[in-house]
């Protein structure tokens, strides 16, 4: 620990903090621009200008390292005509009239910065040069005329989400964030996260469907968890009078520290599908809006006759991006309560199913965590592509390539967008990945690296798997000798590892030492798979199904598997094929209407909250499965959900949030 | 070592060598051989001598006869007449016109110039710079060779040390105590780093030393990398130094080949690679740390410091970072002696300094001089008087670091300590003496312009700072200056020195700061008055915008 | 002591801020117990006593030769000059003209509006003042206090008034600091 003392204050912080951290942890406020908590020091914006004793001029605090008995001063008429100096050169360089702005009052650093300065004019006036505006992205707008140089967002792009879309371009005035080698934003690399935007301290990088919707610091922010995939991402829905104004990465959420993906941020604006609105019942072949009293009424006047019923009864099937209370309570109604065989999810447990048999088989967990992939120093990724789906866990790897961080991507896909990525792409026949996971353990135990008795031949070991997966056996040497020399190594595996090649990847995981993590499926996969929602489903002589779709869109397959059946009620949000074949419609909450709890793919138990109030006459799908139980008579306590959870061993521990 | 006859030179400069210098040298060479001259006539390359007028040029040692343009054409009828017959090949020699550059120290030296001191150039120009050999008959790796077996680190330094060698790349930082912090980082792995990115306006001495003698920098590297705990070194070349490249990537091949440089040195425990990287154009990769992320392959900013390259260097690495003049002095103080080199110069810079010089003088080139000899001594001795007998105003010191020097102060000595105490700054080694017909404005306009285009635009002092103040320069100049303009000035030149984050941005307001302090009556003529006194600038009164501001009175 | 003479006028703006000046409603009286309030747009005086005034204000940016001429006539009659609202202090919305070239604005404002028959033109009568680049009103004469705002408030505006009718100095800060 160092002790310092700023502005009189004594403080006592870590080793290598900066005078700018020191100073917030105690609670002094220093202007800063450039600066950012989730990004490296720069040292360019030049408004955290400290004075610091024996030191020949003023100091950037946001780049200082702290020494033991350091004094800093944050207040002094030296530092403030610096600072007005500073944001009087910054305003004269573009346009930066707050009356044509988006963010000012409130949401501008810049301007929150001049008030605070207590600047009353200008000094220096503006040299009129128009820059143009790049609004070619679908979400994004580039407004070059109020960018201020920061680069935070060239930063974020590079540190945060590892796309390196953002630089700068030429020198001193002629300075230009560009994307790419200068071309249009909506034509670059650019991958649509929006951290971008998310990083900006003035109106440059702008979400332009919230313009003028509400400012950040005039909407209601709610601190919740992003259900567009299984790595429960901690996002801020912000709404105003009841409509979602944006949605921003949560700073401090444990899984992704404030970084999210296009399906977290701006897809959910994209939404275009139709809401149910009110309950619908079939009547003389077409769906008629009916109350819920009705509604529920013929439902239960088909469900109560085939309670207990095997192969001829009810099947139910659960979208997966339901809360852990809803699936709970699906499962008490439809397995334990109407006693049906067939009671399952929409994946089938298709994600999980290796991953839980192996935990079953092993009798205990066996997956790491999400920290394991942040720290990791050599990535395997099997059967996954990472950039096309949980792409937060994707920029946990892509961000820490220039770090040296060694990449080995085996698949049997035609396209996996890792593979340009990857040091050493293998891309091999479907069904052939066990046998390379061997011929790597092989390498290792060739190249001395590993011992392990039962290879006895690794030379031929090795040849065998390179025959067998057709990859030059030299590569898989290297990728072992890659993979064998790391001290952090992660493997992530996607959905369709089968239980061979998991039982192969672990053995080279114990061998070289490396973490676990498979990328489930959807936001509740994990939660469903421990509910023992994993099976196949199947329609044989049901009478009846039910789906509690929620705001999932239903594939063309399912739809088809469902029409066979003679009655078919769907609590759903939005119109879909299968709202249109069902005989029963009753409206539910989309995901930011209701709350409930997430178990991502590390095992995490997260709450989403509630942000938005549901349309009238919409029931929570906790509220609409609950209406259902009591129709049918059925008791059901939701209350044990939680414990639940816990009733198999999970493939990686559970961690409470 | 052989004794030759004579010594033939010929240019090698850029220039030289698109008209047809490479012809020129084989074609001595074979007339050479066939006149069966090979072991009585030596014959080399040189660098840049100046006297560009006649290039490609021959230049014939002893008698110091310049001969320009040759063609391979004449070169039968030069050899034949000056070296086989032992007389000057009329009509060949280069018309006599004022000489320059190295050509008129060449010349001058024959008269024995009374602070003349060369130490760095000892061999420039005297030996082949692509042979080894010749660079180790004059001297070369003597003072390696003692440092290996017979000095131990510490003691190289405390050599380094107490001769008082400071800094040439501008800043005058004492070298053997930056050397002593890079010795005492912690860290296995640790870097030396030649920063030969020579950029500042005017000057051209590391490229000269380059050139002509790149095995030196070699040797100061090696001696550097042993007293620092170093293995492995890089040398940054200014982009546009090709040939400077070339003879590097040359002598490294030759010194690895002899086994002075690469693994285990003389047979020691001691190893160290060097490695030559081409800068790309940016006047900033000069500045140390953006020139380490350069290296690193990034766009080359500077750092924040601290943490400084002695500690945080390339690659996070502890690194010395030295110019290459400062490298270039170092063999010379391991082989004679901190002692002797304390004689050369005043107290407190010893040593000497190489010097650029141009502007309106009668002679203009490159001088090695004792620190400490004045501005007058220069233009008189050296710069043989000012042109046209006119009368000298100011001196402007080179680049980012420089200063302008007033007449005023063309006694004060010029050395590190007797500038800082006049507040100017002795800079890269580039002196553009320059006239009564010299306007400060155009000449404060000309540099500041510079430093808008090469500033990184990573802080905003320097980003906005230096662009603002060209366009209040380039509005003075041209008679439609502002009502602040004056105080906006002196603003500006006061803040970029405070708030910038390198020595680019810290120095660029000093031009402002020595016009409005040293000048000020012709600045404020140019504002008040609207006229430019010495006629330079164009006082167009250019519309800055719209229609003329007419001042009638509606009422 | 006598009470301080106050005049204003307005430029290249809207009359927005002389608008929110009227917004301090019965405080008027109170400024005008303390002080002698002479010329402003929205009296019968139009121009600030020959003789001089202790308080100019300003409203607008110059955005011509007029504009110019009047500037400097109250900066020459005034101890004091404020330059009051966005306009004044930074050049404001008229300001945005400065992004294009002259005659694409005049064109736009007296040929394209939608509102304009076929027979817009640009007038071009010797007489009229000349078009300049729109600037701040600190560009041309010295300003001694900014009052940001568009417009700024009634608050702000009485106690800038109050502070110089009672020979303070008024100092613009926290929640008196808008520039919008």
């Amino acid at each position: 620990m160092v002790t310092l003392t700023i502005d009189n204050q004594k403080i006592e912080v870590p080793e290598g903090t900066t005078v700018l951290r020191a100073a917030q942890q105690a609670g002094i406020h220093i202007p800063t621009l450039c600066d950012h908590p989730a990004l490296t020091p720069y040292g360019g914006c030049r408004l955290c200008l400290v004075e610091v004793d024996n030191s020949r001029t003023l100091q950037t605090a946001c780049t200082l390292p702290v020494v033991e008995n350091m004094v800093v001063r944050t207040v002094s008429p030296e530092i403030s005509q610096s600072r007005q100096f500073v944001l009087s050169l910054i305003f004269s360089e573009r346009n930066h009239f707050c009356p044509y702005c988006q963010v000012s009052s409130g949401d501008c650093e810049l301007q929150n910065a001049a008030y605070h300065e207590g600047m009353t004019h200008w000094p220096l006036q503006p040299n009129w040069k128009v820059f143009e505006m790049d609004a070619s992205h679908p979400y994004i707008i580039l407004e070059q005329n109020r960018c201020i140089l920061c680069r935070r967002c060239v930063r974020a792009c590079g540190e945060l989400v590892g796309n390196f879309t953002l630089g700068v371009e030429e020198r001193g005035a002629n300075n230009m964030i560009v994307a790419d080698l200068n071309v249009p934003l909506g034509e670059s690399t650019c991958v649509s996260c929006g951290m971008c935007v998310q990083v900006c301290p003035t109106g440059t990088l702008i979400d332009r469907r919230s313009a003028y919707l509400g400012k950040e610091v005039k909407v209601d922010h709610h601190l919740t968890v992003c259900v567009g995939c299984s790595v429960g991402c901690g996002v801020d829905v912000q709404t105003l009078d009841n409509n979602m104004v944006r949605i921003s990465g949560n700073w401090d959420a444990p899984v992704n520290a404030g970084v999210i993906c296009k399906v977290g941020r701006f897809q959910p604006f994209d939404e275009d599908r139709e809401r149910v609105r009110t309950p619908l019942v079939r009547k003389d072949g077409a769906l008629k809006a009916a109350t819920w009293e009705d509604a529920l009424g013929v439902i239960a006047s088909h469900f109560k006759p085939l309670m207990g019923k095997n192969g001829d009864g009810l099947a139910a099937l659960a979208s997966t991006r339901l809360a852990a209370e809803t699936l709970y309570l699906f499962r008490e109604i439809f397995k334990d309560g109407l006693g049906c065989d067939m009671v399952t999810t929409i994946e089938e447990g298709y994600p999980t199913a290796a991953p839980a048999a192996l935990a079953d088989e092993l009798n205990s967990s066996f997956e790491g965590k999400l920290a394991n992939l942040k720290e990791a120093d050599c990535v395997l990724a099997l059967d996954t592509d990472l950039i096309r789906g949980h792409e937060v866990a994707g920029f946990f790897v892509k961000r820490a390539l220039p770090n040296g961080v060694g990449l080995i991507v085996v698949d049997a896909e035609e396209e996996n967008d890792l593979y340009p990525l990857a040091n050493w792409s293998f891309k091999i026949k479907a069904g052939t990945q066990t046998q390379l996971l061997k011929g790597i353990q092989a390498a290792l135990v060739k190249l001395g690296l590993v011992v392990d008795q039962s290879i006895a031949q690794p030379d031929a070991a090795v040849q065998e798997a390179a025959q067998a997966t057709a990859v030059d056996s030299e590569l898989i040497l290297e990728a072992a000798y890659r993979l064998g020399s790391a001290e952090k190594p992660v493997f992530v595996y996607g959905k369709d590892a089968s239980l061979d090649e998991l039982k192969a990847l672990l053995a080279l995981a114990k061998s070289s030492g490396a973490s676990v993590i498979s990328t489930k499926g959807k936001a509740n996969s994990l939660a469903a798979a421990q509910y023992r929602l994993d099976s196949p489903f199947e329609i044989k002589n049901q009478q009846a199904a039910f789906v509690a779709l929620g705001d999932a869109e239903p594939s063309q397959k399912l739809v088809k598997r469902l029409e066979k059946a003679p009655f078919l009620a769907v609590q759903a949000s939005y119109i879909s094929p299968l709202t249109a074949v069902a005989d029963v419609v009753l409206p539910v909450a989309m995901w930011a209407e209701q709350e409930g709890h997430y178990l991502n793919l590390e095992g995490r138990l997260q709450k989403a909250v509630q942000a938005l109030q549901p349309p009238e006459g919409v029931r929570s799908n906790l509220d609409a499965l609950q209406a259902i139980a009591e129709k049918v008579g059925v008791k059901v306590n939701v209350k044990g959900w939680q414990k639940a959870l816990s009733e198999r061993t999970p493939a990686t521990t559970l961690i409470e949030n | 070592m052989k004794a030759y006859r004579s010594m033939v030179l010929v240019s090698s400069d850029p220039l030289s060598m698109e008209r047809g210098a490479q012809e020129v040298f084989d074609q001595l060479q074979k007339e050479i051989s066939a006149f069966g001259l090979k072991d009585e006539v030596s014959l080399s390359m040189v660098g840049d001598v100046g006297r560009h007028d006649a290039a490609p040029l021959a230049i014939v040692y002893p008698e110091a006869v310049i001969y320009g343009p040759v063609t391979p054409k004449d070169v039968r009828y030069l050899v034949e007449e000056h070296l086989y017959k032992g007389r000057i090949a009329a009509g060949l020699q280069a018309s006599q016109r004022e000489l320059s550059g190295r050509i008129a120290w060449i010349s001058a030296r024959k008269d024995t110039l009374p602070a003349e001191n060369r130490v760095l150039l000892q061999r420039a120009g005297v030996i082949d710079p692509t042979s080894i050999e010749e660079y180790i008959l004059h001297d070369g790796y003597e003072a390696l060779a003692k440092v290996i077996s017979e000095m131990s680190p510490a003691e190289v330094i405390a050599e380094v040390k107490n001769s008082g060698l400071r800094g040439r790349g501008g800043a005058g930082f004492p070298t053997g105590l930056k050397w002593q912090f890079v010795a005492a980082a912690k860290g296995e792995k640790k870097y030396v780093v030649c920063n030969a990115d020579e950029s500042e306006p005017g000057t051209f001495k590391d490229r000269l030393l380059l050139e002509s003698d790149p095995h030196a920098i070699l040797e100061a590297m090696l001696i550097g990398g042993y007293a620092v705990g170093a293995d492995e070194g890089y040398i940054y070349v200014r982009g546009e130094y090709a040939l400077a490249q070339e003879r590097l990537r040359i002598a490294i091949e030759k010194a690895e080949e002899m086994g002075i440089l690469g693994e285990n040195i003389f047979g020691t425990d001691f190893s160290f690679r060097i490695h030559v990287h081409s800068g790309a154009g940016a006047y900033i990769c000069g500045e140390e740390t953006a020139l380490l992320e350069s290296l690193e392959g990034k766009r080359g900013e500077p750092r924040s410091r601290p943490p400084y390259p002695t500690t945080h260097g390339l690659w996070g690495k502890p690194t010395m970072v030295n110019n290459v003049e400062t490298l270039a002095n170092v063999p010379p103080i391991i082989r004679n002696g901190a002692a002797w080199y304390r004689n050369i110069g005043t107290p407190n810079s010893p040593g000497t300094k190489v010097y650029t010089i141009l502007g309106n003088v009668n002679v203009t080139g490159l001088i090695e001089v004792p620190m400490g000899i004045t501005l007058r001594e220069v233009i008189a001795i050296y710069a043989k008087g000012m042109k046209n007998g006119a009368s000298f105003k100011l001196a402007q010191t080179g680049g980012s670091s420089g200063s302008i020097i007033p007449a005023s102060l063309q006694d004060t000595p010029m050395d590190f300590d007797s500038y800082q105490k006049n507040g100017v700054s002795l800079g890269s080694g580039a002196l553009l003496i320059c006239n009564e017909e010299t306007c400060v404005v155009d000449l404060a306009k000309v540099l500041l312009n510079f430093f808008r285009v090469e500033s990184c635009g990573k802080c905003t002092p320097c980003r906005i700072g230096t662009q603002r103040a060209y366009e209040i320069l380039d509005n003075i100049s041209e008679g439609v200056s502002g009502l602040n303009d004056l105080n906006d000035l002196s603003l500006l030149s006061e803040n970029l020195a405070r708030l910038s984050n390198c020595g680019l941005g810290q120095t660029a307001g000093t031009p402002l700061r020595d016009i409005l302090n040293r000048f000020r009556a012709e600045v404020e003529a140019h504002i008040n008055l609207k006229v430019c006194p010495t006629g330079v600038c164009p006082m167009s009164g250019r519309i800055l915008a719209y229609a003329p501001v007419m001042s009638h009175s509606t009422f | 002591m006598a009470k301080p003479k106050i005049a204003s006028d307005w430029l290249g703006g809207c009359a927005g801020c002389h608008m929110s000046l009227l917004d301090i409603d019965e405080r008027i009286l109170q400024v005008a117990e303390l002080a002698d309030i002479r010329a402003t747009p929205i009296t019968d005086f139009k121009h600030p006593d020959e003789s001089g005034v202790d308080v100019g204000i300003l409203e607008g940016g110059i955005t011509n030769s007029a504009n110019e001429a009047v500037a400097k006539l109250m900066r020459t009659r005034s101890k004091i000059l404020v330059a009051l609202g966005d306009c004044a202090v930074f050049g404001g919305v008229p300001a945005m003209r400065n992004f294009f070239p002259l005659e694409e604005s005049l064109r736009r404002a007296y040929i394209e509006t939608e509102s304009t028959d076929s027979g817009g033109k640009i007038p071009s009568d010797p007489e009229l003042a000349v078009m300049t680049r729109v600037r701040a009103v600190q560009e041309v004469v010295p300003v001694d206090i900014f009052l940001p705002g568009c417009p700024p408030n009634a608050d702000a505006i009485f106690y800038l008034l109050s502070e110089l009718a009672q020979g303070r100095m008024p100092e613009i800060k926290d929640g008196m600091l808008h520039w919008h």
